[in-house]
């Protein structure tokens, strides 16, 4: 089977700090790192390729060059192709310039499933899956918890979505995208030491606009219909607090004031 | 005038009927028009307020199957051409939305959090970064101008008594996208933390404890719900988590116990009169959004509060 997984490289949000009192949001020295779902995706598809060595892996990025590092370490566990879609053209683009960049260049690959996450920490639109499902004929789905490995072939996929209120199992028709969660349980292996210096140039490719021929005002901030006109540090409220502890009397000051807003 | 289409999520339908606010508040004094958009049969919740509402109905069609679903409303946009088009940010809503606006050549913006207007532009406000920082977004002078709308923020009070117009719709074709449901397995429905006026909230702090917040939750009259590291570490199901990837949650009171406050738990509080918190650390962010800040042991706080009203409820005013 041939996958292809297309992967984002984010900023590890979970170490911006928020400070409060001046309403401002941290985000220096912060560094890049595989979206937590996207991680899932490179991870399913090793496993698949586990059980069935001649499975064939592509990873998939549109991103700066600056990612070549992180792709290396993907292709260091298993991943046969690397894929670096990298063009100053493309730069500011939104979710649907760089769906067409991605879309134009799937379009040309051939491939029984494409994996995908589900949204990534950073945009949290959960657009591209679903653009490119759109752009390239193809059925999608979000929110996968697991993939059925025994039941996929090239022809069907059987998974089961979590939602709020359930879990549901589909078998849908390949070639298809399929988009999973953290919530699912595959995760990454770690490199194996003797893999850590393994030099895989020979297996990461890199593209430029030359490869998919964009006019400049297709793609980038010309090409993007959307557009971040600014960005809001959230402004909190800061209420005159009352600090008080766990005694009698703080307890009390507590009930009275339950009592005299009516929740006792 | 100006026409907008809304997508009624046949799970969510009170939160799909709420986007009429979105509209009310994007057209300000400018006159427009209404259409809901539902698939099916839905006679379970009276849908009010729109000037029209379009029930689709056709056998083949499987709501889960988003080719099919986006066919049709395509179908639909081509016929009226609406000058916006509002999807609820549902599960299927953010499948359906990016389908529909790619298909449809226009911009969206997912989980829209609020409505401003920028120099004579539609600004469409969302969070970003898992909901450390919002960002205001303008699309291109372009229709249907698409969102796709965080759930339990807007809220539509019906002023009119429209009467609403109903038109069934058949399509001739539906398309086939290739997906069956095998099973479906019902989560235990446990209560909605949306629907309470009070919530007692426990955080990484109580982890050992959680299950102490309940009783004072029913003395109160209200629930226990969570931020997200309890959730992982699966002291609790994610529908009573509250924040970013959780609930946005607008209670009268909210007790937060053990909880840091991260931007990303209190993204999910909106317009909390009344908050207390209980933290061995009164300098965690949270704290500074509370009335009370109780500085303590959150176990010694709820035994003490509860034997307090125990103490006091025999007294008859």
């Amino acid at each position: 089977m041939r996958l292809i997984c297309i992967v984002k490289f984010v900023p590890d949000v979970d170490n911006f700090k928020y400070d409060y009192e001046n309403n401002v949001l941290i985000r220096e020295n912060v560094r890049l790192t595989l979206n937590p779902d996207d991680a899932c995706a490179v991870a399913f598809a090793l496993k698949v390729k586990t059980q069935c060595p001649k499975t064939h892996i592509e990873v998939v990025t549109m991103a700066p060059i600056s990612v070549k590092p992180h792709m290396e370490d993907l292709l260091r566990l298993g991943i046969d192709r690397g894929t670096i879609i990298s063009d100053r053209l493309y730069a500011g683009s939104d979710t649907y310039a760089t769906s067409l960049v991605l879309g134009r260049y799937l379009s040309s690959q051939t491939y029984d499933v494409i994996l995908s996450g589900t949204h990534a920490i950073d945009g949290d639109t959960s657009h591209i899956p679903a653009q490119l499902g759109d752009l390239l004929g193809l059925n999608q789905m979000s929110g996968i918890i697991k993939v059925d490995e025994v039941a996929l072939s090239q022809t069907l996929a059987v998974f089961e979505v979590e939602t709020e209120d359930m879990i549901a199992t589909y078998e849908m028709r390949l070639p298809a995208i399929l988009s999973l969660t953290r919530e699912s349980s595959y995760k990454l292996p770690y490199i194996r030491r003797q893999d850590m210096d393994l030099d895989v140039t020979s297996r990461l490719k890199i593209l430029s606009n030359e490869s998919l021929g964009f006019e400049a005002d297709e793609v980038g901030i010309k090409g993007s219909p959307t557009k971040v006109a600014k960005t809001y540090t959230k402004e909190f409220n800061q209420k005159e607090r009352t600090v008080i502890g766990t005694d009698d009397e703080g307890i009390t000051l507590v009930y009275d004031f339950l009592k005299e807003k009516g929740f006792i | 005038m100006k026409s907008c289409l809304i997508y009624i999520d046949h799970k969510e339908i009170q939160n799909s009927i709420d986007l009429l606010e979105v509209a009310r508040q994007m057209f300000q004094d400018e006159p427009y028009e209404t259409t809901g958009v539902e698939f099916g049969n839905q006679d379970v919740t009276p849908i009010e307020g729109f000037d029209y509402l379009i029930q689709v109905h056709h056998p083949k069609i499987k709501l889960y199957d988003q080719v099919a679903v986006t066919d049709v409303m395509v179908q639909i946009q081509e016929a009226n051409a609406y000058d916006c088009i509002l999807i609820p940010a549902t599960y299927y809503g953010r499948i359906l939305a990016p389908r529909l606006s790619m298909h449809l050549g226009v911009g969206l913006v997912a989980d829209v959090t609020a409505i401003g207007h920028y120099n004579n532009d539609l600004e469409m406000i969302r969070p970003a970064f898992s909901g450390r920082i919002m960002a205001g977004i303008v699309s291109r002078s372009q229709s249907p101008i698409m969102m796709s709308i965080r759930q339990g923020v807007f809220h539509y009070e019906d002023q009119n008594n429209k009467v609403t117009k109903t038109m069934k719709y058949v399509p001739t074709q539906v398309k086939d996208g290739g997906i069956s449901c095998l099973s479906v397995k019902k989560k235990e429905q446990i209560y909605d933390i949306r629907e309470s006026d009070v919530l007692v909230s426990g955080g990484g702090g109580v982890v050992k404890s959680f299950h102490h917040l309940e009783k004072l939750a029913t003395k109160l009259g209200g629930q226990v719900s969570a931020s997200r590291k309890i959730v992982d570490q699966g002291l609790a199901t994610r529908s009573i988590q509250v924040g970013q990837s959780g609930k946005t949650v607008s209670p009268k009171l909210y007790i937060a116990i053990g909880i840091y406050g991260s931007i990303q738990h209190v993204e999910g509080l909106k317009n909390v009169p009344h908050m207390i918190s209980v933290n061995i650390n009164r300098d965690a962010p949270i704290c500074s959004l509370s009335d009370i800040v109780v500085e303590g042991d959150a176990v010694a706080f709820i035994d003490g509060l509860m034997k307090k009203i125990e103490e006091n409820e025999g007294t008859v005013l």
